[in-house]
C-alpha cells in the first residue's frame, strides 16, 4: 500500500514541476528549468511524451519476454501476461503518438508531417494493431497464443529499427534526427540537474504506473478466462 | 475582487491546465485503486469457490 502512496505523491510532483515549474534563459532557483534551444516553452512536453514512449517499448518488450515464456511453458497464464502487455503497449504507443501531434502542432505547424519518428509509430500501430485483429479472430485459446506469441517475437525485431534507429539515420524534424543542430540530444545535453531529476522522476512514476496496470490487467484475463471455461 | 481573479486567470492559464490535470490523474489513481481492491475481492471469491469445490 505504502508503493501506491509513492506512486501518487510521486506523480503529482511530476505535474506539477512539468507544468508549472517556470523555463528561464539563466535558472538561479531549484524550481526553475533552462531555455532548451529549438523547444523552448514547449520542452515541458518532455515530461509526458517521451515517457509514454519508453512504456510502449517497455511494454511489447514484455509481450515478446511472455511470449517466449508461453512457448516453452505452454502456460495460458503467459499468454495472459503478453496480452495484458500488449494491450497497455498499444494504449501508450497511442498516447505517445497523441502528445507529440499536440507538440508538433505548436512546435511545427501542423498535427501530422510524416516525418521519420510520426511514420516510424504508425507503422508499428499498424504492426500491433494488427496483431490484435490476429488474437480476435482465433477461437482456440491454444492456437490463438500460440500465433501471438510468435507474432509478438517477430513484431519486436521491428522496435529497435522503428524507434531507436530509422529516426536517428533520417533527415526530419523530430529532436535528434539526423540534421538536428539545436535541441537534440536533448536529456544529455540541454538540462540542467534539476530538470533531469524531475525528467527520470517522470520515467520511474510513469513505470510504477504501468506496472501496476500491467499486474491488473493480466489478472483480469485470468478471471475472466477461468469464468467462461465454468 | 472578480475581475481580479478571472485577470488573474487570465494571465495565468497554466495553473487552470493544471488544475485540469491533476484533478484528471486524481480519477485514474482512484479507478486503478478501486479496480484493484475490487479484483482481490474477486480473487479471495474465486479461490474460497474453487477449494470448496475440490473439498467436494
Amino acid at each position: 500500500m505504502v508503493w501506491k502512496l509513492i506512486l501518487f505523491l510521486l506523480m503529482t510532483f511530476v505535474i506539477i514541476a512539468g507544468i508549472a515549474f517556470p523555463i528561464v534563459p539563466q535558472p538561479t532557483s531549484w524550481y526553475q528549468f533552462p531555455v532548451i534551444p529549438g523547444l523552448e516553452e514547449k520542452a515541458k512536453i518532455i515530461f509526458f511524451h517521451v515517457p509514454t514512449a519508453w512504456l510502449a517499448v517497455i511494454a511489447f518488450l514484455m509481450a515478446m519476454v511472455y511470449g517466449i515464456r508461453y512457448l516453452k511453458n505452454k502456460n495460458l497464464d503467459e499468454d495472459a501476461k503478453s496480452a495484458a502487455a500488449l494491450q497497455l503497449g498499444m494504449v501508450f504507443a497511442i498516447l505517445a503518438t497523441i502528445t507529440g501531434s499536440i507538440w508538433a502542432k505548436f512546435t511545427w505547424g501542423a498535427f501530422w508531417h510524416w516525418d521519420p519518428r510520426e511514420t516510424s509509430i504508425f507503422i508499428l500501430l499498424l504492426i500491433y494493431g494488427s496483431l490484435f485483429a490476429l488474437r480476435s479472430v482465433i477461437e482456440n485459446e491454444d492456437k490463438r497464443a500460440r500465433l501471438s506469441a510468435v507474432y509478438s517475437i517477430i513484431a519486436f525485431l521491428t522496435v529497435p529499427f522503428f524507434i531507436f534507429i530509422m529516426p536517428r539515420i533520417m533527415v526530419g524534424l523530430h529532436p535528434g534526427s539526423a540534421n538536428d543542430d539545436t535541441s537534440g540530444p536533448v536529456v544529455d545535453f540541454k538540462m540542467n540537474a534539476n530538470m533531469q531529476m524531475v525528467f527520470y522522476l517522470s520515467l520511474i512514476a510513469f513505470t510504477i504506473l504501468y506496472w501496476w496496470m500491467w499486474k491488473i490487467r493480466y489478472k483480469s484475463i485470468i478471471i475472466n478466462e477461468n469464468l467462461s471455461k465454468k | 475582487m472578480e475581475g481580479g481573479f478571472l485577470g488573474f486567470l487570465e494571465n495565468n492559464s497554466i495553473y487552470i491546465v493544471l488544475f485540469i490535470v491533476l484533478v484528471v490523474w486524481l480519477g485514474i489513481f482512484l479507478f486503478i485503486l478501486n479496480t484493484d481492491k475490487r479484483l482481490k475481492a474477486i480473487e479471495k471469491e474465486f479461490g474460497k469457490v474453487t477449494s470448496e469445490g475440490k473439498e467436494n
